[in-house]
């Protein structure tokens, strides 16, 4: 399978702190791949990273990104790729559509190709069905709309150039279950439809196993486990993963207390030194504190942690 | 549009009927040369602030007459301008009635009129001291008076967009600049600023020399305001998710200024430009009054208004001649109204 999207060493950040450190990951051709990690742990950067549309104050400080196997670290005409290759839609729809434009409209305006206003009104009314969206909602603005439409909209908008990656923001955190399932099969579906890469960011890793092939974990701006869906969910192991599916509402009984992980993330001003998870990590060892461990590649995924890089030597 | 007047209908009544007012000056100003019973110079020697004609249904023997009709008048004491009212010559008042050629809008000639006398004088706001109609010369001024606020806010329109918005949009060291010649503008109180720009220029300029001078002027004193709130209102918006998501589109800057930025300021803009016309109006007024303003004999409401306010005999015994004063006033509350009105229709939460 073809590679898509390729993330080698990348960090991002400013002068004052580094927020991103050394991500790596790739991306194949009609691959699900999922990002978890708590709020904060840096996700929507990545994604911004990808899309070139950081904050001002944040950049890209080392690494390289490869997108359909072309280095487009420092390609300067990101309006071709966007939207036209790598789509993008956003957690809270509502608040991403402009709220002065019908949702025709504003669909009709992200076709990159075709002048034809026909046509390119047909296109709408196609990927709305597609989108299971009456042809009523053409004509509609974004506060007449619920939220899952609204969504579906943004969905639309952001594939109707048929784009070969498209990078999804939390799109079901703002929606009520039914409705989240909705969109997660809709999304399921453009990968066969559509031959479409996803890369799906979520908190929920018992979505993300269910929805994907490929889960990366991150915690404070590091990925510490990546590898296959499946195989993490059910057998986690970084200290921290474990923790984050142990907190599944799923894992317990009736009557039994919910745990929580101790402790709190750290601020990126004042990471712990070494690997950012010791303060939390019941595994700690010596080393911990004093190094960030590397990337270890195992049998079926990668894990950063001593834990198992003690393995690996022993 | 539509909708915006639909809802102004159903929630601000004020401001809707404001919004009536504003579209009646403005049309009855734009056909003066049709309704205004005598040309704006016109001069009638033998009626010296003369008080507004009456218009009688019944004559001064309780006969009912279906034709509204004026007595005849006639001044008795030239020297404190005493009429006396002729109670057995009777004019009716005709509509479409003929008069003098006049060209109407500059373009086609015409000898008929909305309404007026064969024979007789009709003065329905009086005159002043040089015998002039002042209903006729209040239509005339409404033209100066009405398109001054409308020029003048387009201008201050076009350059508080362009300069707030390139500094709001590029930021940093443009925007500083920027931000300082505003500030320059600021600084100086508006009236004075006013006075010292309009000393630049010499006197003698013709009439239409001096309207475009005065909406030059006016104008240089409100975009600085407007560029200082337009600036602040991109800051904000582009940092606005559908911003990011525009530009996540892959569409180019040009699209996200005019599709995404500009369109989100319109409602602030709009009401903003209602809410400034008043000032120009006030301006030229305050100009005239000055005597820098609009020269006679072209009326403007403002010119009118001065020769009556410095003179305390006229303003006793010639009331009539503060009408012009009231037109500005009349027209300053609707436009304020009316903005408020806006601003709240305009606003997309209140949908
Ligand atoms: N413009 C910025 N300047 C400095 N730090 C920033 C900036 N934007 C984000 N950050 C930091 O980067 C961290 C990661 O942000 P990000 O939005 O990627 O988190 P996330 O994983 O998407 O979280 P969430 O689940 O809440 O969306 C945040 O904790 C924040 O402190
Ligand atoms: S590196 Fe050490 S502190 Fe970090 S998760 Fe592994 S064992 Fe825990
Ligand atoms: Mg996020």
């Amino acid at each position: 399978m073809r590679e898509i999207l390729k993330l080698e060493n990348v960090w991002v950040g400013n002068q004052e702190v580094k927020i991103l450190r050394d991500i790596n990951f790739e991306v194949k051709e009609r691959e699900i791949l999922s990002i978890v990690g708590e709020s904060g742990c840096g996700k929507s950067l990545t994604l911004r990273t990808i899309i070139k549309l950081l904050p001002k104050n944040l950049k890209l400080l080392e690494g390289k990104i490869y997108f359909e196997e072309k280095d487009i670290t420092e390609f300067q005409d990101m309006e071709k790729i966007r939207g036209k290759k790598i789509g993008m839609i956003f957690q809270e729809p509502s608040s991403y559509l402009n709220p002065l434009f019908t949702i025709g409209n504003q669909i009709e305006e992200a076709i990159k190709n075709g002048k034809d206003r026909k046509n390119k009104k047909d296109r709408v009314f196609k990927i709305l069905e597609e989108m299971g969206l009456s042809k009523n909602v053409y004509y509609q603005y974004p506060h007449q709309l619920s939220g899952g439409m609204q969504q579906r909209a943004m969905i639309a908008m952001a594939i109707i150039n048929n784009p070969y990656l498209l990078l999804a923001d939390e799109p079901t955190t703002a929606l009520d279950i039914t409705t989240a399932f909705g969109i997660v099969n809709l999304l399921k579906n453009l990968v066969n439809i559509h031959n479409m890469s996803i890369i799906f960011v979520t908190h929920d890793i018992s979505l993300a196993s269910f929805i994907s092939d490929k889960i990366i974990v991150m915690y404070a701006g590091i990925i510490v486990e990546k590898g296959n869906a499946e195989l993490i969910y059910n057998n986690p192991f970084h200290p921290y993963t474990k923790k984050l599916i142990n907190c599944l509402p799923e894992k317990y009984q009736k009557g039994e207390r919910i745990k929580v992980i101790d402790g709190e993330v750290p601020t990126y001003k004042n990471l712990p030194k070494g690997c950012p998870f010791n303060p939390r990590c019941e595994y700690k060892i010596e080393i911990c504190e004093k190094k960030l461990p590397e990337e270890i590649a195992l049998e079926n995924r990668d894990v950063r942690c001593f834990k198992y890089g003690k393995i690996m030597e022993s | 549009m539509k909708i915006v007047l639909k809802r102004l209908k159903k929630r601000n009544k004020i401001s809707y009927i404001s919004f009536c007012i504003i579209i009646f000056l403005y049309s009855v100003a734009f056909f003066a040369d049709f309704i205004a019973p005598y040309p704006y110079n016109k001069q009638f020697r033998e009626y010296p602030l003369c008080p507004p004609t009456r218009i009688h249904f019944f004559d001064h023997n309780k006969n009912f007459h279906l034709r509204p009709f004026v007595y005849e008048i006639k001044l008795v004491n030239p020297a404190l301008n005493q009429y006396e009212v002729i109670k057995n010559k009777i004019y009716p008042v005709y509509f479409f009635v003929k008069g003098e050629k006049r060209k109407i809008l500059g373009i086609f000639t015409s000898e008929r009129y909305l309404f007026g006398t064969k024979q007789g004088k009709i003065f329905l706001f009086g005159t002043d001291i040089h015998g002039r109609d002042i209903f006729s010369r209040i239509l005339y001024g409404a033209r100066i008076s009405l398109s001054i606020g409308v020029i003048g806010v387009s201008i201050s329109f076009v350059l508080g967009f362009l300069i707030g918005g390139i500094s709001g949009y590029f930021g940093g060291k443009i925007d500083n600049l920027l931000m300082r010649l505003v500030e320059i503008f600021m600084m100086f109180p508006s009236f004075y600023l006013m006075l010292a720009l309009r000393a630049v220029f010499p006197l003698n300029l013709s009439s239409f020399q001096i309207y475009i001078l005065i909406v030059v002027i006016l104008s240089l004193i409100g975009w600085a305001g407007l560029a200082r709130i337009i600036r602040g209102m991109v800051l904000s918006i582009k940092e606005e998710e559908y911003v990011l998501a525009a530009k996540a589109l892959g569409l180019s800057t040009f699209k996200i200024i005019f599709r995404h930025i500009i369109p989100n300021t319109s409602s602030y803009t709009i009401t903003a430009i209602t809410l400034s016309i008043p000032g120009y109006i006030l301006g030229e007024s305050a100009l005239s009054l000055l005597g820098l303003g609009i020269q006679e004999p072209y009326p403007s409401w403002g010119n009118m208004l001065s020769v009556s306010v410095g003179n305390l005999r006229i303003l006793s015994t010639a009331p009539w001649m503060l009408i012009p004063g009231f037109f500005i006033f009349l027209t300053i509350i609707c436009f304020n109204f009316l903005g408020d009105g806006l601003r709240d229709v305009l606003d997309p939460k209140n949908w």
